[in-house]
């Protein structure tokens, strides 16, 4: 976007004073109080508006107002203000003149009203800046140059160069953080928070119920009323059925290993013979291993793709159901301690006040009896009595109350004993399970159980595979490289009968018979269960039991459908302690993938800034200092002697100068997003010596190029090299202007000059 | 089951020059080593990002 011109109708010294910019480098020149800061200084001050209307307010007159003509791709942009009640009009127009969008209201400098941030969002859309100390740090390069080490300013630094709002994914990550810390006060980010959430309490109840453990079916009720004798019969048939069911899947995945195991030795066998017949030796066991490999490999396929991790170790069901029994323990251990905790609570306190009160009392009786004539002895004995009583049943109760806590201390320290074995368990456990590369904690571990109950049979494939695969167990082909009499007599049976070749084909075709006539009985038995289920179904509409069916009716269908039965017959507790987790995941991921994903995308804005602030700033300085870095604050460092990096601070102030100008410049060409305002330069050479000057022109030339730079200067030898350059000059000749000078065509500042 | 990543409308974000378009592409590079249940996390977690994105651009605008 370029500056098209600035309307100075009544502007510190102008009265009714147009001045038109052109694309490229433009440099306003005149001598001093000839108004080159006041027509630079008018740009902020209707962008935003002053806290120093003195300095623009013309003298005896009560108007104060100019106006900004911007030229974007395709739309112009028109900004008023009149500083003295900082009413403004913004308009954007398209090509054909068409009204975008507009604003007229009041905006004043440090106004924090509904028209304000209106004004202010408009701004931010359309030329992508809308706070003066950033305007001043990105676009504006005056006598003091604003510098970036600032938080404030830094993170607003941060979102021009990433051309993002970064407050906008800052507020996410905060409505994420804080919906995390509702449902629990677990804080892998830091330490955890002080007070339970509503998954600690939900943990607690069903710790509290000893119902800690996974889905807890539902049971139909026994004493329904409702249910007939026909409903009875049909529930005690498909219980009867589910049994058998179970049985005889278990027989056919017998069977299923048994023949998968056969024919693999077989193979074995054939190829050992033909090896043996036909190779070295040493080759023998190649083939075989490179099949079993093999089958290997697509075991491996299908159990990543059912979910569950690679190379899973034959000792993963035990480990699996050693974390359920520990499991089990610690929730056992949960009751008891709530107990215990629950009888110290019920213990009775000594009630010291009362008692306290009551001694005062009686002391306060025995000073009265004391004084007063009458009945003295018998009032002070009565007193002590008292006295002596009360401190008898005190000290009785203290004891009785020690016992008890102490009773307590022996029975939570056996608690504690317990709790501990378990923990040094689940610990050892934990390294078992990390020496494997698996996951150690609770939540994956059930759902790892979940996965390897649902995939046993594969998971069964796969390590008898392997087991083959393995060098140290003893296979087929060394079976028949071995002497008959090193045979070992623990080896399996079907190692130990092998078969001539017609003999095993044989016999595995009887066996893959056997086992489909099996496998066709089964299906025969699944859908009558289906059948039967049905018709309960039908019979009984209950909730109850209709998650009771999808269950079974899952269990012949896929995870998914299964995992969703499964959640079906949990108590809703335990529903809610899993919807709770699963959110709580999704959360914890969603926060560090988008945390990382902003700390990338400004990461990788900042390095391209560097690295063009580096190359102008060497430009500038004539190659002696090559390298400016920017840290997280913004703040600029140099390279020195190409390896030390020092703070800008240390520097002198035409290098400090020749910096910021240098990240301005390159802050300009990396925000090329159609937004970015020109550059405004007022006076920016004063403290570079003739060498830095002579570069810093050539760079400021060749940056103007892409976009529009206005330059503000006394120096006349800038007008004599801008008439060579074909600059665009805008002469200012120190007399009060009130009138728009003749624009006698794009030529008319050259033309002053001459 | 239609899988959100992969799909048309995440290969045109992770094309993206912007925060979400990183994000995107983070999420596509994790799920090339992800096993399904880490699938099925990323886009739990991509989802729910993209429906704050959603939001924020709604109030934006």
């Amino acid at each position: 976007m370029i500056l098209r011109s600035i309307e100075l109708e009544s502007f510190g010294r102008f009265r009714g004073y147009t001045v038109e910019f052109r694309r490229g480098l433009n440099l306003v020149i005149g001598p001093n109080e000839a108004g080159k800061s006041t027509i630079a200084e008018a740009v902020p001050a209707v962008l935003f508006g002053t806290d120093h209307l003195e300095r623009f307010k013309p003298w005896g007159r009560n108007v104060c107002s100019a106006s900004l003509f911007f030229e974007g791709r395709g739309h112009t942009v028109e900004v008023k203000r009149n500083l003295l009640t900082d009413e403004v009009e913004l308009v954007e127009k398209d090509d054909l003149y068409h009204v975008r969008s507009q604003f007229s209201g009041n905006a004043p400098f440090r106004g924090r009203s509904a028209s304000c941030r209106e004004y202010r969002e408009l701004l931010e859309k359309l030329i992508g800046v809308a706070d003066e100390r950033l305007f001043r740090a990105t676009y504006f390069f005056g006598h003091h140059p604003q510098s970036w080490s600032s938080d404030e300013l830094a993170l607003k630094l941060r979102t021009l160069v990433s051309g993002t709002a970064e407050a906008d994914y800052a507020e996410i990550l905060d409505t994420l953080l804080e919906e995390h810390f509702q449902l629990t006060r677990s804080n892998p980010w830091g330490r955890d928070k002080q007070r339970d959430r509503e998954y600690e309490t939900v943990c607690q109840q069903l710790s509290e119920q000893g119902d800690d453990e996974g889905a807890v079916p539902i049971f139909v009720e026994i004493d329904n009323p409702a249910s007939d004798d026909s409903q009875v019969a049909l529930e005690e048939e498909i219980s009867a059925l589910r049994d058998e069911l179970d049985f005889e899947r278990q027989e056919y995945e017998k069977g299923q290993r048994y023949i998968e195991r056969f024919r693999q030795q077989a193979d074995i066998n054939k190829e050992t013979e033909v090896n043996k017949e036909k190779v070295e030796p040493s080759a023998k066991v190649e083939p075989v291993k490179e099949e079993s490999s093999g089958t290997n490999k697509t075991l491996a396929d299908r159990l990543t793709a059912a979910g569950l991790p690679p190379s899973l170790p034959p000792q993963l069901p035990e480990l699996l159901s050693n974390a359920a029994e520990i499991r089990q323990e610690l929730a056992a251990l949960q009751q008891p301690f709530s107990i215990l905790l629950g009888r110290e609570k019920k213990i009775p306190q000594v009630p010291w006040m009362v008692i306290g009160c009551l001694l005062v009392l009686l002391v306060a009786l025995a000073a009265v009896a004391f004084w007063q004539p009458f009945f003295k002895t018998p009032l002070l004995t009565a007193v002590g009595v008292c006295s002596v009583a009360l401190l008898a049943w005190v000290s009785w109760r203290q004891i009785n109350r020690n016992k008890i806590l102490e009773q307590c201390r022996k029975e939570r320290g056996l608690l504690e004993q317990k709790k501990g074995v378990s923990q040094q368990r689940q610990a050892e456990l934990s390294e078992r399970c990390d020496a494997l590369g698996l996951p150690s904690s609770a939540v994956d571990l059930v759902r790892l159980q979940k996965l390897v109950m649902t995939h046993r049979l594969l998971l069964d494939q796969y390590w008898s595979a392997t087991k083959s695969d393995d060098p140290g167990v003893v296979t087929g082909a060394e079976v028949v490289d071995r002497e008959p009499s090193s045979q070992d007599a623990t080896e399996p049976v079907v190692e130990k009968d092998l078969l001539k070749d017609d003999e095993a084909a044989e016999e595995l075709r009887q066996l893959e018979v056997l086992l489909a006539d099996f496998a066709a009985n089964l299906q025969e038995k699944e859908a009558r269960l289906e059948e039967l289920q049905v018709q309960l179904t039908s019979g009984l509409h209950s909730p109850e039991t209709t998650a009771e069916v999808a269950t079974d009716v899952a269990s012949q269908q896929g995870p998914l459908v299964q995992e969703i039965a499964v959640k079906s017959t949990m108590s809703p507790l335990q529903r809610r302690k899993n919807d709770l987790e699963d959110r709580i995941v999704v959360l914890r991921k969603s926060v560090n993938l988008l945390a990382d994903a902003v700390d990338e995308f400004s990461r990788s804005h900042l390095v391209t800034l560097n690295a063009e602030a580096g190359k102008m700033f060497g430009k500038i300085t004539g190659g002696r200092y090559a390298e400016i870095k920017l840290d997280e604050n913004m703040a600029p460092s140099i390279q020195v002697d190409g390896r030390r990096w020092a703070p800008v601070d240390h520097f002198s102030r035409g290098t400090v100068d020749a910096i910021y100008l240098a990240l301005r410049m390159a802050l300009a060409k990396v925000r090329d997003d159609g937004r970015s305002l020109p550059l405004m330069l007022d006076d920016p050479f004063v403290h570079l010596d003739q060498k830095r000057l002579a570069k810093t022109l050539n760079l400021v030339d060749l940056a103007s190029a892409d976009g529009q730079l206005i330059l503000f200067s006394h120096n006349l030898d800038l007008g004599k090299r801008a008439a060579r350059e074909r600059w665009h000059v805008v002469p200012l000749d120190g007399d009060v202007v009130n009138t728009t000078p003749d624009e006698g065509g794009e030529h008319a500042g050259q033309l002053h000059l001459l | 089951m239609t899988r959100l990543l992969g799909s048309a409308h995440i290969e045109t974000l992770a094309r993206e020059e912007s925060v979400r378009g990183v994000l995107v592409r983070t999420v596509i590079k994790q799920s090339e080593f992800a096993d399904e249940q880490e699938l099925q996390l990323l886009e739990d977690a991509l989802q729910l990002l993209l429906k704050r994105f959603q939001a924020m651009d709604g109030e934006a605008s």
